[in-house]
């Protein structure tokens, strides 16, 4: 097998790339693809409790890395969905600790054995980044539509293109009601100003919330639009190119109205 | 939508044109690491040299600097309206 490595980044913290991470993974899965996500937030982890398998961590990524444990060790597999594994990040040491070249070998040998490998990267452009990035064939930029993320996102691209990767944009926590406004940046400005290609937009949704709460990934809960547009992103990173990019839209029926008031609907 | 009509008539201008412009100008600017004083003067420069051959338009001139993604370079853009050629100043240059 010859799998394809993604990394996930986005250079700002906290625009969503945990949460991309673990639903395209799950997407990807769902799909019928043997995936392995990769937290490559040392010190930080967060991916394992996104996706609810915290209590299950014996080894990480450091200690195949540093060759402690195999890489089969480390590999949790998803109870729910199948053909979904996790590699967690360390908690106890810092980003330094892993070395390109061991990451290179560690990704050799992930490729061998996955269809897809998700990379989280961390937030920043240092080493953590360096890491995240050196094995990769391919990169998602996440951004949302505010200033300080488009401007991060514009650099985080900028560094991928030095190193030959031509990244994909996804435009996470779109209000719909404040695009129409004209109080948030549309997906088209976003567009406009990194000049990159488009591979899906996500809207704000509470689900995320709740699905992070309940470490229940995101695209298992039907009713989430946020679950929806990951789906969609996985379908298109799973070779369905021309499947067609849905904007985020208002509900304006009379009907959801009611059900938002009453707050049987988001 | 009461906000939107109040927007439109109060004839303010959105936040997300603000927010576009002062992005598309941070990221210019950080790239190349020059100031808005050096691009005035640069401005002020070009205009006196064109206006020695062209009677320009000064008002409605724009100068801005475009970024080239794939090839990472920056277009110095000069945008102005010209009115008419100084007739003497072409000739002038003819014969030098």
């Amino acid at each position: 097998m010859e799998g394809k490595i993604i990394v996930v980044t986005s250079g700002k913290g906290g625009v969503g790339k945990t949460t991309a991470t673990a639903s395209i993974g799950a997407a990807l899965a769902l799909e019928g693809n043997r995936v392995a996500v990769i937290d490559m937030d040392i010190g930080l982890r967060n991916l394992d409790i996104v996706l609810g398998l915290e209590n299950r961590i014996v080894f990480n990524i450091v200690d195949v890395v540093n060759k402690r444990c195999n890489l089969s060790q480390a590999l949790i597999r998803d109870r729910r969905i199948e053909n979904l594994f996790l590699v967690p990040a360390s908690q106890s040491d810092n980003k330094d600790v892993l070395t390109t070249l061991g990451v290179q070998r560690l990704a050799k040998q992930l490729k061998s054995e996955f269809n897809y490998v998700i990379m989280d990267s961390p937030a920043g452009i240092e080493k953590g980044f360096e890491n995240s990035v050196v094995a990769a064939d391919e990169a998602i930029v996440v951004c949302t539509p505010d200033v300080s993320s488009i401007k991060d996102a514009d650099r985080v691209i900028g560094l991928l293109y030095a190193r030959s990767i031509t990244p994909r944009l996804i435009v996470n926590r779109i209000i719909p009601e404040m695009v129409v406004r004209g109080d948030m940046l549309s997906h088209e400005d976003v567009m406009d100003i990194l000049s990159i290609d488009l591979l899906g937009l996500v809207p704000m949704d509470d689900q995320v919330v709740i699905s992070t709460n309940t470490g229940v990934p995101l695209v298992m809960q039907n009713q989430s639009l946020a679950g929806q547009a990951f789906r969609r992103i996985a379908k298109r990173i799973n070779g369905e190119t021309d499947l067609p990019i849905q904007v985020p839209t208002m509900k304006t029926g009379i009907w959801s109205k009611i059900t938002q008031k009453l707050g049987l609907t988001k | 939508m009461l906000n939107g009509f109040m927007k439109k008539f109060s004839g303010k201008k959105s936040s997300k044109e603000t927010a576009k412009k002062r992005l598309q100008f941070a990221l210019v600017y950080d790239k190349l690491e020059i100031n808005e004083m050096t691009l005035e003067s640069l401005q002020k420069d070009i205009i006196e040299v064109i206006s020695k051959y062209f009677e320009i338009d000064t008002k409605s001139l724009q100068l801005e600097v475009q970024r080239e993604r794939d090839h990472e370079l920056s277009a110095l853009v000069f945008n102005t309206p010209i009115l008419c050629v100084k007739k003497n100043k072409a000739y002038n240059a003819q014969k030098i």
